[in-house]
C-alpha cells in the first residue's frame, strides 16, 4: 500500500468535499492500492531444463519451487535412462529466489558449462552435462496467466 | 552439506575485482569481490572478506541455527584494500557469540592489521564498531612459515608487484594443492624488460608456489589490449597468466578478479576464446572463468 499526501496526489479517487478542498495546505492521506498506482502486470519468472537430444524431439520440463531429482531410475523427477547417469545423479532446487544444480555423489559427475561442479547456482543459458547428456537451463519473465 | 565432503570443497563467494559491479550484465559471473571459501571436514577456511563474505556468512549461519554447532573459521586476508576487507562488517557470524573466528594476515604492514580492520569501522565510515563483534576473534600477524589447521597446511608468500603488497596462500590438503594468488602484477615480473636478477627470482619464486596446483585462483583482471593503460595498478594481463599456468603444470585455473568493465557477455567470449588452447597431448590444464556461487570438488 502506498501513501501519498495532498502534494502528490492528483488522481480521481480523492473526495470532492474532503477537508482539503475546504481548507487549501491541510493535509491528508489517500491510499491506493499498488496495482492501481503502477497498473501492475503479474509477471512470474519461469525456469526451464531443457533435455537436449535425448529422444526424438528436445524435452522441456519447467522447474516450480520444488526440488527435482535428475538419475536413473524412473522414481526420479527427470529420467534419463543412460548408462552413465547415476541412479539418482544430481538434483536441482530453489533457494532465496535462485535455482541451483548439485551433483549427489555421482560416478560420472555434473558438469556445468564444462566444468565439473559439486554445486552451482544456475543462470540463463547454462549449459548442464549430466553422464553425457546435455541440459539447458533458460530463464525468462512471462505474463502470469489467471 | 552437498555430496564430496570427503574432499576440500572450494566455493566463490566473490570474483570481481575493485568495486562491487551488481546489475544485469554481471550476474552470471556475479559482482561481489574477492572472497573464496575452502572447507574440508569441519575445517572452514575463508579467503578474504570482500562482499562476497556477506553471502557465506548467511550460509554459515542457516547451517549454525540447523545443527547449532559453533563455528570455528578461520580467514585469510591476501591484503587489506577495499575490495578484500569490505564484506566483514556484514559478516553475521562475527556477531554470534558461538563463533571463534581468526583471522590471518600479512606481518608487513605499516599498521597493525587490527588497527586497519577496526579503521573501517570507524564511526565515519560505518555505524557500528568492531567492538560490536560478538564472536571470539583473534587477528594473528603471519610469522609462522607454515600454518596447520587439522589436516591442511597452509604457506604463503609475499608478492611485492601490487601498491601496498598483497600475500598468496598455498593449501595442502588431502594430497591436493589449492593456491590463492590475486591481486598481483605479472607482467612487472615476467615481461622481458623487466629481466632484472631480482625479477628472475621472483619469477622462479611464483613458478615453484604454483606448480603442479590442483586448482590456481589467479589474478586477471586485464586483456593484453587493456594491460598497457594499466601499468603500475598491480593486476596481471589474462594472456600472460595463462602461459605462466600452463607452464607451471597446473591442472585447473581459475582467473579471478574480473575487472569492473567486464559484462558476462565480455567474460563468455574470452573463456570461449582460450578453453581449447591449453591442451596437448602430455599436459592440459582446465581454464574457467570464476564464478559466484560455484562449488568445485578438488
Amino acid at each position: 500500500m502506498i501513501k501519498k499526501t495532498e502534494k502528490t496526489v492528483r488522481m480521481d479517487k480523492v473526495d470532492k468535499q474532503s477537508p482539503c478542498d475546504e481548507e487549501p495546505g491541510h493535509s491528508i492521506t489517500t491510499e491506493i492500492s499498488r496495482e492501481t498506482f503502477v497498473g501492475e502486470i503479474p509477471i512470474k519468472q519461469r525456469a526451464c531444463l531443457e533435455i537436449i537430444g535425448f529422444g526424438e524431439e528436445n524435452k522441456v520440463i519447467e522447474l516450480g519451487e520444488e526440488e527435482v531429482i535428475i538419475g536413473r531410475t524412473p522414481e526420479c523427477g527427470i529420467c534419463l535412462s543412460v548408462d552413465n547417469v547415476s541412479r539418482q545423479h544430481a538434483r536441482v532446487f530453489f533457494r532465496n529466489e535462485e535455482y541451483f544444480i548439485e551433483d549427489l555423489g555421482s560416478t560420472n559427475g555434473t558438469y556445468v558449462n564444462s566444468i565439473k561442479v559439486v554445486r552451482c547456482v544456475l543462470r540463463n543459458s547454462d549449459q548442464i552435462n549430466i553422464g553425457g547428456v546435455k541440459v539447458l537451463f533458460t530463464e525468462e519473465k512471462t505474463l502470469q496467466k489467471t | 552439506m552437498p555430496a564430496n565432503e570427503d574432499k576440500p570443497l572450494v566455493t566463490f563467494w566473490g570474483t570481481r575485482g575493485s568495486v562491487p559491479t551488481p546489475g544485469r550484465i554481471t550476474e552470471k559471473y556475479g559482482g561481489n569481490t574477492p572472497c573464496v571459501a575452502v572447507r574440508y571436514q569441519d575445517i572452514h577456511i575463508i579467503l578474504d572478506a570482500g562482499t562476497g563474505i556477506r553471502n557465506l556468512g548467511i550460509d554459515l549461519v542457516e547451517e549454525y541455527n540447523k545443527v547449532r554447532k559453533a563455528l570455528s573459521l578461520h580467514l585469510f586476508f591476501s591484503h587489506t584494500h577495499w575490495d578484500h576487507i569490505q564484506g566483514l562488517p556484514f559478516f553475521q557470524p562475527a556477531y554470534i557469540k558461538d563463533t571463534n573466528l581468526t583471522i590471518y594476515g600479512s606481518p608487513h604492514k605499516e599498521d597493525f592489521l587490527a588497527s586497519i580492520l577496526k579503521g573501517q569501522m570507524d564511526f565515519e565510515y560505518f555505524p557500528v564498531g568492531m567492538s560490536a563483534f560478538s564472536a571470539d576473534i583473534t587477528i594473528h600477524e603471519i610469522s609462522e612459515e607454515v600454518i596447520q589447521l587439522g589436516e591442511v597446511v597452509i604457506d604463503r608468500q609475499e608478492q611485492i608487484y601490487h601498491p601496498g603488497g598483497s600475500v598468496r596462500y598455498r593449501l595442502g590438503v588431502d594430497g591436493k594443492k589449492i593456491v590463492y594468488a590475486t591481486d598481483v602484477e605479472l607482467n612487472q615480473i615476467f615481461h622481458p624488460h623487466t629481466d632484472t636478477k631480482k625479477n628472475k627470482i621472483l619469477a622462479q619464486d611464483y613458478l615453484d608456489f604454483i606448480y603442479n596446483a590442483d586448482l590456481l585462483i589467479a589474478d586477471g583482471q586485464y586483456t593484453e589490449e587493456e594491460y598497457p593503460s594499466k601499468v603500475g595498478w598491480g593486476h596481471s594481463s589474462i594472456d600472460l597468466l595463462l602461459e605462466i599456468a600452463y607452464q607451471a603444470q597446473v591442472k585447473q585455473l581459475a582467473i579471478f578478479h574480473h575487472d569492473p568493465q567486464h559484462s558476462d557477455k565480455f567474460l563468455d567470449e574470452l573463456w570461449m576464446k582460450s578453453r581449447s588452447e591449453f591442451h596437448s597431448d602430455y599436459k592440459k590444464m582446465d581454464v574457467f572463468w570464476a564464478r559466484e556461487g560455484l562449488t568445485l570438488a578438488i
